[in-house]
């Protein structure tokens, strides 16, 4: 009897063991599928232009049908505009950007740079 | 065997138990929403809120945006819109008749008027004609850089001499405005936005939207606080935009709003010297005291009016005016990245 009940001990212990385990790597598995790159997502007006992510350094042209452009380019984990066709020029003087939500926009040419999956950032806005 | 049945069956309880509880907590707790447009105020406007729900929040938003949408169409200079009489109307018809228009541009006049008073004539909404002479120089400016030109200062001179903010008359009775001078116009350009945020945050209040922050174009107005009684972070950017410090300092607000007037987004370059768009009444030329100044008050049209103004003053001028007022804090960012407040402003500040 004690002999059997040590048995059943052990099996309950290696039992919830094994589970837990299993556990752990089915919720790392989870996280690394859903682990998702951070993303500078390029929209010209409401139509998605690509998504570049941000740990893979290139320059685009971003090529408008009338001529216009904007280069994007990706650096240190950073997007920015780096030339542009527009008469403004806010979108390039805009800083090189890498957290949630943030964007550059270029209104003349109606090109938008967000970042999605990015770090959240410490501010809820700013001013300028 | 019979005891690892029923600690299995524990433990798919407890882990049941854990599931409930973590999907009760989120559907309870208001979530985070970010909504974004492009067509107002020639800028981007973003919509910060916490709702239960996307839709609930998206719905809420767009009653927003539809508002602000209106207001930027009834105080656009530039524009004609079907069905409707706009600033651009009324400065067609100076010197010739006056025209019936909506009572929120009849408001936005007279706020304009009263802002002229506060600010002696620093913030004059009557002030289109030089105003529309730079604007001209400058878009040509741009897009000819090799060719820019700075306006002639006869010219502008000429204009000054029709910017008398009494010629515009206000007739509440028959809601209708009439510049008496033909060579007049109006250019709500340092009012308008702010003016426009403060009446949709007030509507957004009245329809029991409690926790928004609004940013349109760096104009940021919040309406309550984050959940919590958190406060609402804002970053006040940096004017050598070429710097890898983004935010120079950080503001926390609930209810009151921050507004920068700046000399490094809009401007043009002739013969390698920047040109802002901000014009000094005085000079008739770019105000270069500062190279951007930010102002916190509750209402948000009144902390447009101010920012504008003070950026057209000496510092200690400035500084000054800004002492006399109640619940009106200001920072100044000045060329060489030197930074100054005002007495109250570091209350604000995130340290």
């Amino acid at each position: 009897m004690e002999r059997k009940t040590k048995k059943n001990d052990i099996l309950l212990i290696v039992g919830l063991l094994v589970m837990a385990l299993l556990f752990s790597m089915g919720l790392a598995l989870y996280r690394q599928i859903n682990t998702r790159q951070p993303v500078a997502v390029v929209r010209i007006g409401e139509a998605e232009y690509g998504r570049f992510p941000l740990n893979v350094e290139i320059t685009e042209t971003i090529e408008l049908s009338n001529g216009a452009y904007n280069i994007l380019k990706i650096e240190n984990g950073k997007a920015d505009i780096t030339e542009a066709s527009c008469p403004d020029g806010i979108c390039v003087r805009h800083w090189a950007i890498s957290k949630q939500n943030e964007t550059i926009v270029c209104l003349p040419n109606q090109v938008v740079v967000e970042i999605e999956n990015g770090e959240e950032s410490d501010v809820d806005s700013m001013t300028n | 065997m019979n005891r690892i049945k029923k600690a299995s069956v524990l433990a798919a309880a407890l882990l049941l138990l854990c599931g409930l509880a973590v999907y009760f907590q989120s559907s309870r707790q208001p979530m985070r929403y970010t909504v974004t447009f492009f067509d107002m105020f020639d800028t981007r406007t973003e919509i910060v809120g916490y709702a239960s729900n996307e839709e609930e929040f998206i719905r809420q938003a767009e009653l927003l945006a539809d508002k602000l949408l209106y207001y930027h169409r009834l105080y656009d200079i530039y524009n004609d819109y079907e069905g409707i009489s706009n600033l651009k109307t009324i400065n067609e018809k100076a010197g010739i008749e006056p025209v019936k228009v909506e009572r929120e541009i009849i408001e936005l006049l007279k706020f304009g008027k009263e802002m002229y008073e506060v600010t002696d004539g620093q913030m004059n909404i009557a002030m289109g004609s030089v105003l529309r002479i730079w604007h001209d120089y400058r878009e040509a400016g741009r897009n000819n850089p090799s060719a820019a030109l700075l306006p002639p200062m006869e010219s502008l001179e000429q204009a000054a001499g029709h910017t008398d903010i009494r010629q515009v008359i206000i007739d509440e009775e028959n809601e209708t405005v009439y510049l008496a001078d033909a060579e007049m116009s109006l250019d709500v350009g340092s009012i308008g936005k702010g003016y426009a945020v403060q009446q949709v945050a007030e509507y957004a209040r009245e329809i029991g939207m409690d926790s928004v922050l609004f940013s349109v174009g760096g104009n940021v107005c919040a309406v309550g606080s984050k959940p919590e009684k958190d406060l609402w972070r804002v970053g006040i950017q940096n004017p050598d935009t070429e710097s890898n410090e983004t935010y120079l300092r950080k503001v926390e607000i609930a209810d009151a709003c921050v507004v920068t007037s700046g000399n490094y987004q809009r401007y043009y370059t002739v013969n390698g010297v920047r040109y802002s768009h901000i014009i000094d009444p005085d000079t008739l030329m770019p105000a270069e005291y500062a190279a951007s100044v930010s102002v916190v008050t509750r209402d948000s049209g009144v902390a447009d009016a101010l920012s504008t103004a003070v950026y057209n003053m000496p510092y200690e001028q400035g500084r000054a005016w800004v002492a006399s007022m109640d619940g009106v804090e200001a920072m100044w960012i000045f060329g060489d990245g030197s930074i100054r407040y005002s007495d109250g402003f570091e209350d604000y500040m995130v340290q």
